[in-house]
């Protein structure tokens, strides 16, 4: 018979960490989608040499790896005096992490809507605004959609990466088990299957809106 | 009355002015509370009790030092890694964190005299023929990334210059134990601290400790940032008081068992 | 505010240490490219084979690579194949994990590049006399290659990130081992990890730029 020391203790720690896995992603993701849609927007309505600047930052996020970033930004708040806290830090880098991927799917999302659609809705009277709301928008979320739920599982998974700080979230909680009850493969993999439960429905549900979304088109 | 508020003014602005000159041990003072940096997987200096509550030699120390200075003290958990940002953003006052005072690092932040000392050994599972630090040649070893050991022992196989030895350097001390368990590294070099305390949890069958590890006493000294020299002057103090009055002997019969406290003097030169 | 002098002479003296450090990041990206390309196409012919089995090894493979944090795979390479008493090298169990992540990727690219092109296609092609495998060579392939070159690009440049997570399992050599160790000897963590930030975008940008020039010459028509 199968015999470990993993205790139901262990499993509330590890439901712990996957709690603190959830709340940075919850707040990378708000703050790295919002920011994400300014900047698409911002990069899909103006012409290129007004944003690119912006776009150089927004490279810079995504060709520079995140370890790095965590490091360097939590060194950065600590000469500048700053006095954040490393959960602050965390979810600071992972939103502007995020928005530079965020800013790409605005940003192709408005693109794939056919500008003779739009020329058509602004010669029957529409303004910027409205057909930015209303003809735009609904086009484009369901091009971005599925990446977008993609995205927010790709951020869940690179939260494993704030370890490095000292937050203790649900990667780390099952190292520290391991340091106590040496079983490494299988409270890894309990972890993992933790990560999976929470990623693989979410990530069934975004194919599936991609299939269902392709079929009326 | 003109010369009233003029003399208010003036005296309401030095009174404003003044605490723009509070050093930190001011402003340590005036706060009430002691912030310091202690690193807490790092038995027995530093680690958390069945209830979570953190205690330690470091711990001791740091509540020692906020009694003196008359305020409470407040441990602030930091990974060894984050010890200096914690003490550069002013998170934390002092650290009380095990710190090597190597020359290369007090370029970036201020030491005390030290407080401690440590001494290494090799430890290594039994079975693997490791009896003293000589018989690490071409044998795989690993420490913990950045600590005084593992820069003297990544040294040391450099000059051993083995084509089957190597050096791996891990984030945290338990990756370390982890490695040394499964067989990935067959030794590491440790504080003799570190190497009781590991064994003494009986996690860890077949651990052996493997001689003294002929490296230059290991000194750690308390931290606080560099230009701070009035706080840095009262913990050079507090550290010698620490001695002198048999405090040290105590936390170190407590924390780490009988037998000497390390001397922390070095012979033939003033600090 | 800024009650910190930035050293910065002596984090430039050490640049040619980091450079190396580079070579080696790159090294094990491109390695777990390779590596990842070829189990990738076979996932990906797996998961479209009639064989149950052969389907269900793809999509496992697949699923815990997409569902998983790297830092885990890479994790579990070392320390977990550790305690069935397989010791793999730092260098190769960081490589072991990117490449089985890297696998599991281009599998669901692959397998999207497979579909691009119509049946119909190749049915025309036969039909004008041409052979089963040259139809494939000369009809499926390049267009299949052009559809997934976009996206390999993108995991190359994955891998190249990736490689900075080698740290956790005591890889000291490469660009992000190298620049730790200088920062655990000197606590000048800014200085350094701001250089290797630099550096990486270096690498990420000459891949990205190489691959472009390289389709450029490759896709026009």
């Amino acid at each position: 018979m199968f015999h470990t020391s993993l205790s139901l203790n262990d499993l509330g720690f590890l439901a712990q960490g996957a709690g603190v896995t959830l709340l940075i992603t919850f707040w990378a993701m708000l703050g790295g989608t919002i920011l994400g849609i300014v900047f698409g927007v911002f990069r899909a309505t103006t012409p290129w040499w007004a944003t690119a600047p912006l776009a150089f930052v927004l490279d810079i996020f995504r060709s520079v790896p995140l370890l790095i970033q965590l490091v360097l930004v939590n060194a950065f708040q600590a000469i500048a005096g700053l006095n954040v806290s490393a959960f602050m830090v965390s979810c600071v880098v992972l939103a502007l992490y995020t928005s530079a991927y965020c800013s790409e799917l605005v940003r192709g999302g408005i693109a794939a809507v056919p500008l003779t659609t739009r020329r058509a809705a602004r010669s029957l009277g529409l303004t910027w605004w409205q057909d930015m709301t209303q003809i735009v928008y609904p086009i484009a979320l369901r091009i971005m959609l599925p990446s977008w739920i993609g995205l927010t599982l790709g951020v869940m998974k690179d939260t494993a990466l704030v370890s490095w700080l000292g937050i203790i979230e649900l990667l780390r909680t099952s190292q520290i088990i391991v340091t106590r009850i040496q079983e490494p493969l299988f409270v890894l993999t309990v972890a993992g299957l933790i990560y999976f439960i929470i990623s693989f429905p979410i990530s069934r549900l975004g194919a599936r809106l991609e299939r269902k979304w392709r079929e009326n088109d | 009355m003109k010369l009233l508020l003029t003399a208010a003014v003036a005296l309401a602005s030095l009174t404003t002015a003044l605490p723009a000159f509070a050093d930190k041990l001011d402003d340590i003072i005036a706060s009430g509370t002691l912030r310091c940096a202690v690193v807490l997987d790092f038995p027995p200096m530093g680690s958390r009790d069945a209830n979570n509550n953190p205690i330690g030699f470091d711990v001791d120390t740091c509540n020692d030092l906020a009694k003196v200075l008359g305020v409470t003290a407040e441990i602030v958990e930091t990974p060894f890694p984050d010890r200096i940002p914690a003490l550069v953003s002013g998170r934390v006052d002092v650290g009380v964190a095990s710190t090597s005072d190597t020359l290369e690092r007090a370029k970036t932040v201020g030491f005390s005299i030290p407080y401690f000392a440590f001494e290494m050994v090799v430890l290594t599972k039994d079975g693997l023929g490791i009896a003293d630090y000589d018989s690490l040649k071409g044998k795989k070893v690993g420490s913990t990334s950045g600590t005084y050991e593992a820069i003297a022992l990544e040294k040391s196989v450099n000059e051993w210059a083995d084509p089957a030895g190597s050096f791996r350097s891990y984030q945290t001390q338990a990756d370390v134990m982890l490695a040394l368990s499964q067989g990935q590294i067959d030794a590491t070099v440790v504080t003799s601290t570190v190497a009781g305390s590991t064994i003494a949890t009986g996690n860890f069958p077949g651990f052996v400790m493997g001689g003294k590890a002929p490296y230059e006493i290991d000194y750690v000294g308390l931290i606080a940032l560099r230009e701070e020299q009035g706080l840095l002057n009262y913990l050079n103090l507090f550290v010698n008081q620490q001695i002198r009055t048999g405090r040290y002997a105590e936390l170190y019969k407590k924390w780490v068992g009988d037998g000497e406290a390390p001397n922390l003097t070095v012979p033939g030169v003033y600090y | 505010m800024f009650n910190y002098t930035f050293h910065w002479r002596p984090a430039f003296q050490a640049l040619p240490h980091m450079l190396s450090g580079a070579v080696v990041t790159l090294q094990i990206a491109i390695l777990s490219m390779i590596i990842g390309v070829a189990i990738g196409v076979l996932l990906a012919l797996m998961s479209g084979s009639g064989n149950k089995i052969f389907r269900g090894i793809a999509s496992t493979w697949i699923e815990i690579a997409r569902n998983t944090p790297a830092l885990f795979q890479i994790y579990m390479a070392y320390f977990g194949l550790g305690q069935f008493g397989i010791h793999l090298d730092s260098f190769v169990a960081l490589l072991a994990g990117i490449a089985f992540n890297n696998a599991g990727y281009l599998a669901e690219t692959f397998r999207g590049g497979l579909r691009v092109v119509p049946a119909t296609q190749v049915r025309a092609a036969r039909s004008l006399g041409l052979g089963s495998v040259s139809a494939f060579r000369l009809i499926v392939l390049p267009q299949m290659f052009r559809a997934v070159f976009y996206p390999m690009t993108n995991q190359m440049v994955w891998a190249i990130l990736m490689t900075s997570l080698g740290v956790v399992v005591g890889l000291n050599t490469d660009l992000t081992g190298v620049t730790q160790e200088l920062n655990v000897k000197t606590f000048r963590t800014f200085e350094y990890f701001a250089l290797a930030a630099v550096l990486y975008y270096l690498i990420a940008k000459a891949v990205t730029l190489g691959a472009r020039a390289f389709a450029y010459r490759l896709f026009r028509y």
